[in-house]
């Protein structure tokens, strides 16, 4: 039917948006048109106009100077974080799902246990005790992230327990560790590249609530988040503080979406 | 029925076991606190007698297997301790709050429900149609905007554009019940719309899933009404499916109804939150922190039991 154009339609849309935030990115790691810090008191809260596209906030800041900065920390915070995730969520999942038993009951206990915290409740924990660093920040939404990916990789190991090939593996004797890394987890990508692609998104929403607490990332950094928490104040007198950072994060979290959408109808060929 | 009392044991013990690990989840995040506890939380111009007075209330001094079972044991009744920067206790504390996190988060609920139950039905019924395709891209959107920046904008748009809301005020239910609900209409909304859209994505799957079973193509070849369908064989069928989304929509709720407070100015738990968090008040803040956790895991039991109590093949065990 339609389906291959309407996912091609996912991957082009999604491509776009995603283009544009990774454009700001690059561009921003060379060049702004002003200081991210610099301010200027005689062009305070300036609609978008040839100097100033973005428009300026009530300190005299470039707003487009600060979108382009601002990148990088969303970034850097989504990527690191679902790394984190996926190195605590692999190794979780592949042993639980392979062994079963009562090692799969405490590590689905434990993932149990972090899920019941609600949404950044976890990482507000952590970072209110060990202090908003980046460094924190990325940890704590690791681990906040880490069981949906064990989750993933459990249900999936636990259906390919018994493919024939990994029987024949197991009748040969080879190690667990080497069925598990070289037989299993290559068979997982499908299952999981969606997974991890949701995961950027999901934890970009999660930093840009800390960040718009003052939780995530810190001043001097510029972060789309603490931009618009400092925007609430004149958001009514300056609504271009409020949209053009919350457009930089629509695009980069739709754009991951449409394109785990796209990855996930073409890996079933399309059929839904 | 020995399956079923079994299963119903493993389920009791799995859930006894959750609430035991999130309380030394929760109590251990505030004993591993690097340096010196009391030292952290006076800041460093606390004099040493100031700092020694601190260590004796929260019973530093203890062993810390026996503070577990002491908190703990205390918690369970009730009682977390008193607020540093409050000087009241943290259960009044948390209860002070709870009519606006509560009510919001229940508010949001029914949203959800009434919105997402409806539009999943009209799009199972065409899939791939204008109309679900629409609806579908609408869900993805509202998926993709943050809660805070979404609140912000339809503050902007219902205070400037419509002139019908006016942000931060709010009214306890005692004074005006009416008005407390119209004063958290705005915010639950704001909580519900991405909830909505992932509850919506769910269901619209679960049914397509049904609609395409052969107790369906029977029901359509004797003749039932494509609305009888859906209602007699369709929704019961995906009840079960539906419980679990639920329960993880309203913990998903309470979290995201501790951001909306902030933007919308509400006295509710989020706000205490970021006031112990920002006062290092840490009695305060493991008291929330369990209080809501605690909240999650008996939610997701109920959702547990009511999904056994209505599906035979849960409740002996033959479904995992």
């Amino acid at each position: 039917m339609t389906s291959y154009n309407a996912s091609r339609r996912y991957l082009y849309t999604g491509g776009i948006m995603l283009a544009v935030v990774i454009g700001f990115f690059i561009l921003g790691l060379f060049w702004t048109p002003y200081g991210i810090n610099q301010t200027d008191a005689s062009s305070k809260l300036l609609a978008p106009c040839a100097e100033h596209i973005f428009g300026t906030d009530n300190l005299g800041r470039d707003v487009f100077s600060r979108c382009l900065a601002a990148a990088r920390y969303t970034l850097l915070v989504s990527f690191a974080g679902v790394f984190f995730a996926l190195a605590i969520g692999t190794v979780a999942g592949l042993i639980a799902g392979y062994n079963g038993g009562i090692v799969d009951k405490v590590v689905m206990i434990f993932s149990n246990g972090i899920m019941c915290f609600p949404g950044i409740l976890l990482a507000l924990v952590a970072v209110a005790v060990f202090g908003p660093s980046l460094g924190n920040v990325i940890w704590a939404l690791g681990l906040v992230f880490a069981p949906t990916f064990a989750r993933v990789y459990r249900t999936s190991t636990m259906e390919l327990l018994g493919r024939d090939y990994i029987l024949q593996a197991k009748v040969m004797g080879v190690h667990p560790v080497r069925i598990m890394l070289v037989h299993i987890l290559p068979n997982l990508m499908s299952q999981v590249l969606p997974a991890v692609i949701i995961g950027l998104a999901n934890m970009t929403l999660f930093e840009s609530g800390m960040s718009y607490l003052g939780l995530g990332v810190q001043p001097p950094a510029a972060s789309y988040g603490k931009m618009l928490a400092d925007a609430q104040s004149y958001m009514v007198a300056a609504p271009w503080l409020i949209i053009f950072p919350t457009l930089m994060l629509v695009f980069y979290i739709l754009g991951l979406y449409f394109i785990s959408e796209w990855v996930r109808t073409s890996v079933k060929g399309g059929s839904k | 029925m020995g399956s079923a009392v079994r299963s119903a044991l493993i389920r009791l013990c799995e859930f006894l076991l959750t609430a035991l690990l999130v309380s030394f989840l929760t109590f251990s995040a505030f004993a591993i606190i690097p340096g010196d506890t009391a030292r952290v939380m006076l800041g460093p111009e606390a004099s040493e007698e100031q700092v020694e007075a601190l260590r004796e209330e929260l019973g530093l001094n203890v062993p810390l297997a026996e503070r577990y079972v002491d908190w703990l044991g205390n918690a369970f009744r009730g009682d977390f301790g008193k607020s540093l920067s409050f000087g009241s206790p943290v259960g009044d504390l948390i209860a002070s709050r709870l009519p606006v996190t509560l009510g919001m988060s229940l508010i949001a609920l029914v949203f959800v429900v009434a919105v997402s139950f409806p539009m999943a039905a009209i799009c199972s019924r065409n899939p791939g149609s204008i109309k679900d395709k629409s609806l579908s891209t609408a869900g993805h959107i509202l998926f993709a905007i943050p809660p805070f920046a979404l609140s912000m904008v339809l503050i902007l748009f219902f205070s400037k554009v419509l002139h019908i809301f006016t942000a931060g005020r709010y009214t306890a239910p005692s004074d005006n019940f009416g008005a407390y609900v119209v004063s958290l209409l705005l915010p639950s909304l704001c909580i519900a719309l991405p909830k909505i859209a992932m509850t919506f994505k769910f269901l619209r799957a679960s049914m397509i899933e049904f609609s395409q079973g052969d107790f369906v193509r029977t029901a359509k070849s004797h003749g039932l009404s494509d609305l009888s369908i859906l209602i007699k064989h369709i929704i019961p069928n995906s009840a079960v499916s539906s419980i679990t989304v639920i329960s993880l929509v309203l913990s998903d709720i309470m979290g995201g109804s501790l951001i909306v407070e902030q933007v919308f100015n509400l006295p509710g738990l989020g706000r205490l939150l970021l006031a112990a968090i920002s006062r290092r008040d840490f009695p305060l803040l493991s008291g929330i922190v369990f209080y809501l956790a605690m909240m999650t895991v008996i939610l997701y039991f109920l959702a547990d039991v009511i999904s056994a109590v209505i599906d035979p093949r849960i409740r002996d065990g033959r479904a995992s």
